[in-house]
């Protein structure tokens, strides 16, 4: 990750690497045209110091001529060792050009102090001194000639290089104005794009917040640089991200707890409903309480009986419909029940019990054992001229209670008992339904939560006998 | 737009850069070379050649041939003097030469007392080798190793042939020379006469003046006078020979007059190829030149010790004009 800290000092370090490239090349220009230029002021300086060297011992020649004093020769003297070494300095100024005239002007200055030497060993005034005298004067005024020679050969061999120089100081301002252009360019640019590459990721991460402010949580946030702005978009995604679970998972539960409003307003209007539905019945058995006395007072004890048999099985239909009993009131509405059919089929229909009592505390759903009997009744009582037998059997099997509920009438075929197990409609003849069993079925299993709580044997003709295995561990009854 | 910016910044860019490297390649180009120092002097001769007409046709050949053969030797040489005959500037230089001690000096001879003494006394002092060319001074009087240059008593002779052949033995013919007498002038004269002496028909007019061009024109005018049906005319120094044929232009037609002069004028060739005059003795300066820096360099290796005293003649000959035989 570039972070923008190492951006600024990568930047700064180009910027100072420019501009020292720069400085350091005008520096080595400069310092290039200096020492060349101290080279050829150093030349000149030579040259005209021979030329100053030779006047100053014609000076002191004639002046000692004049006056021999001591002082004077000793100034001769001295002016003398100044041009011998100024004689050798001239060496240093010899190149390819000049190297004839050189070694002429130095020859020349030899022959000034061989002359001197010889004029001081002769006779004072005498003519070959004087002679001597005018001599070295005119050697003296071929030196300075020379000079001026030499200086005149000097400048036109340097002539190129003095006009390079003008004409690269001339191109030295050029060179500096198109530096000075580009470099500033360039640091615009750079500067803009470097300044781009830290606002535009932050740009970009205000509109990503402004959008999340505005409540979009949707649209993902990217930031194409690599960076803390986009380490900071990410971990803004993330928390966008956060953001929208959680509002979904918000938006689910006030949707459930919505549905839940909704049914529980569906149940109090059905609770509601079935209170409304009570009351009919309420009247109705009312009536048949009414009948019951008057049947009573009328002598018709019978009758009178049937009626109350009739109210109590209708008050225990209305008032357990949906709640679990125990055997034993589930006996005590198939007794009823069955008083209701013997009032119909008199000697014809004989119930047998074999109950263990022990086993009457098992619960079992409400209405259970009458549609089976009442099947019974239908299938195996009705049709039969002569009546029959239904039979009881309550037994305790340790694990759960046994249910035996046999007839004697004309049996199931195959067919009819998968369908009545499968808890489908069965199509049968007569009044019934076939509602009845099949709704048991589906009742006992939803109970007790297992398939194997009823089983039926039968065969056509030889009765039919319907079992039922009541778990007594159920735990607490069903409300 | 984009896309417009790119491409504008671009060729700012690279305008941009284009420029910097043009001004940077001036800026730190390598400067114009500069002559390469020198620690140590050369062992190669040091030579002058000394003249005092310097940039005429005739010494410029002189001093091609001697660069040529001291370039050929190893030798440096350079070429000083003074212009128009000035012998003052000449014997400046001359001196100045004998005070830088050069290794030799190949001058002009000049036949005058200042200079016998430089060569005599200065340079001999300091054991300078000195050799004349094309302009002779005697050795008895100069001390001069040897003289290289044309045989001016034969040339002298061979211009007096030539007047023979063209005018016939019979006639008047105008000498002139300058004043000065110098050597090489004498030497001329004595071949001329030497060659005319035998035909007494020839009457010789000898006038000498000065080297000016006024006193030129004067002389010739005196002498115009006295010989007024003169035939021919020698001019035996070559300088004189424009002021005269001017002169002569004043007062005839130049063209059937016989007239002779040497080559070394600057006006020489130039009259001669418009036709004014009749022949050229031609020298050969460029040889001079070469031989004697050969010699010099011969002596100062010792290979020919002495040099010939009687001088290394070059070649001369006869430039004839063969227009006018046709009148």
């Amino acid at each position: 990750m570039k972070s923008i800290r190492r951006k600024i000092l990568t930047f700064s370090t180009i910027v100072i690497v420019i501009m020292s490239i720069i400085w350091i090349a005008l520096t080595f220009y400069n310092y290039k045209t200096q020492v060349k230029y101290n080279d050829i002021i150093n030349r000149y300086l030579i040259l005209s110091e021979v030329s100053g060297a030779s006047n100053q011992v014609i000076t002191d020649l004639n002046n000692y001529m004049n006056q021999s004093t001591p002082e004077n020769l000793q100034k001769l003297e001295n002016s003398k060792k100044a041009l011998e070494s100024s004689r050798y300095e001239v060496f240093k100024v010899r190149n390819e050009v000049n190297d004839f005239t050189l070694t002429n002007y130095i020859h020349l200055m030899g022959s000034l102090i061989e002359t001197i030497d010889r004029l001081m060993g002769q006779e004072r005034d005498s003519e070959a001194a004087l002679k001597d005298l005018a001599e070295t004067t005119r050697i003296r005024n071929y030196i300075s000639e020379m000079t001026l020679n030499l200086i005149d050969m000097e400048l036109k061999t340097h002539e190129p290089f003095y006009r390079s120089i003008m004409e690269q100081s001339i191109e030295l301002v050029k060179l500096a104005i198109w530096m000075v252009l580009l470099t500033s360019l360039l640091l615009i640019m750079a500067s803009y794009w470097f300044s781009l590459s830290i606002t535009s990721p932050v740009n970009q991460l205000t509109k990503a917040a402004s959008e999340l402010a505005k409540g979009k949580f949707d649209n993902e946030i990217t930031v194409k640089s690599n960076d803390e702005i986009a380490f900071l978009a990410k971990t803004f995604d993330h928390m966008r991200i956060n953001i929208n679970n959680l509002i979904q998972q918000i938006k689910e539960k006030a949707k459930l707890e919505h549905e839940l409003q909704q049914n529980k307003i569906l149940l109090q209007e059905s609770q509601f409903r079935s209170l409304q539905s009570q009351m009919n019945p309420h009247f109705l058995f009312n009536t048949l309480n009414t009948l019951s006395k008057k049947a009573y007072l009328e002598g018709s004890e019978e009758v009178s009986d049937l009626l109350v048999s009739v109210a109590d099985l209708l008050r225990y239909n209305l008032k357990q419909m949906d709640r679990s009993v125990t055997l034993r009131d589930e006996l005590m509405v198939v007794h009823q029940y069955m008083q209701i059919q013997k009032a119909r089929f008199t000697d014809r229909l004989q119930l047998k019990l074999d109950i263990d009592d022990s086993c009457l505390d098992v619960a079992i759903p409400a209405l259970t054992l009458q549609p089976i009997i009442e099947n019974a009744v239908i299938h195996a009582i009705e049709p039969n001229i002569s009546g029959g037998t239904i039979t009881i059997h309550v037994k305790d099997m340790n694990e759960y209670v046994q249910v035996e509920i046999e007839d004697d009438g004309i049996g199931m075929s195959e067919e009819t008992i998968t369908q009545i197990l499968m808890e489908r409609q069965v199509q049968t003849a007569g009044h019934s339904t076939g509602i009845g069993f099949s709704n048991v079925v589906k009742r006992l299993r939803l109970f007790y939560e297992r398939d194997d709580v009823i089983q039926i044997e039968s065969s056509l003709g030889s009765g039919t006998v319907v079992l039922l295995k009541i778990p007594k561990q159920r735990g607490e009854v069903h409300d | 737009m984009k896309k417009y910016m790119y491409v504008i910044m671009g060729l700012v860019f690279v305008s941009l850069g284009y420029l910097i490297f043009v001004s940077a390649s001036i800026v730190f180009s390598d400067d114009i070379a500069l002559p390469k120092a020198k620690k140590q002097s050369d062992t190669r001769f040091r030579l002058v050649l000394i003249t005092r007409d310097m940039d005429t046709a005739f010494w410029n050949k002189v001093s091609t041939g001697a660069s040529r053969q001291a370039l050929k030797e190893g030798a440096s040489l350079e070429v000083w003097g003074s212009y128009s005959n000035d012998s003052e500037q000449f014997l400046k230089q001359f001196e100045l030469a004998i005070h830088s001690k050069v290794d030799g000096i190949i001058i002009q001879g000049l036949d005058t007392d200042e200079f016998k003494e430089l060569t005599k006394v200065k340079a001999a002092f300091n054991g300078i080798p000195i050799i004349t060319v094309a302009n002779d001074v005697p050795m008895k009087e100069s001390l001069r190793r040897t003289y290289v240059g044309s045989d001016q008593f034969r040339a002298g002779g061979l211009i007096a042939r030539q007047l023979l052949s063209d005018m016939g033995t019979e006639g008047k013919v105008i000498l002139l020379a300058d004043k000065q007498n110098e050597y090489y002038q004498k030497e001329r004269l004595k071949g001329i006469y030497a060659t005319l002496k035998m035909y007494p028909q020839i009457k010789i007019q000898y006038a000498e003046t000065g080297e000016s061009k006024d006193q030129v024109i004067t002389t010739m005018r005196d002498q115009l006078n006295k010989v007024p049906d003169v035939d021919g005319f020698i001019a035996v120094n070559a300088k004189m020979i424009g002021p005269m044929v001017q002169e002569i232009g004043n007062r005839f037609q130049v063209e059937p007059y016989f007239i002779y002069t040497f080559d070394e004028g600057p006006e020489s060739l130039l009259l001669f190829e418009d036709g004014k005059i009749d022949g050229v003795v031609e020298q050969d300066p460029e040889t001079m030149g070469e031989i004697s820096v050969e010699q010099i360099i011969n002596w100062l290796n010792g290979k020919t010790v002495p040099l010939d005293s009687n001088g290394y003649f070059t070649n001369i000959h006869m430039l004839k004009d063969n227009r006018n035989e046709e009148h």
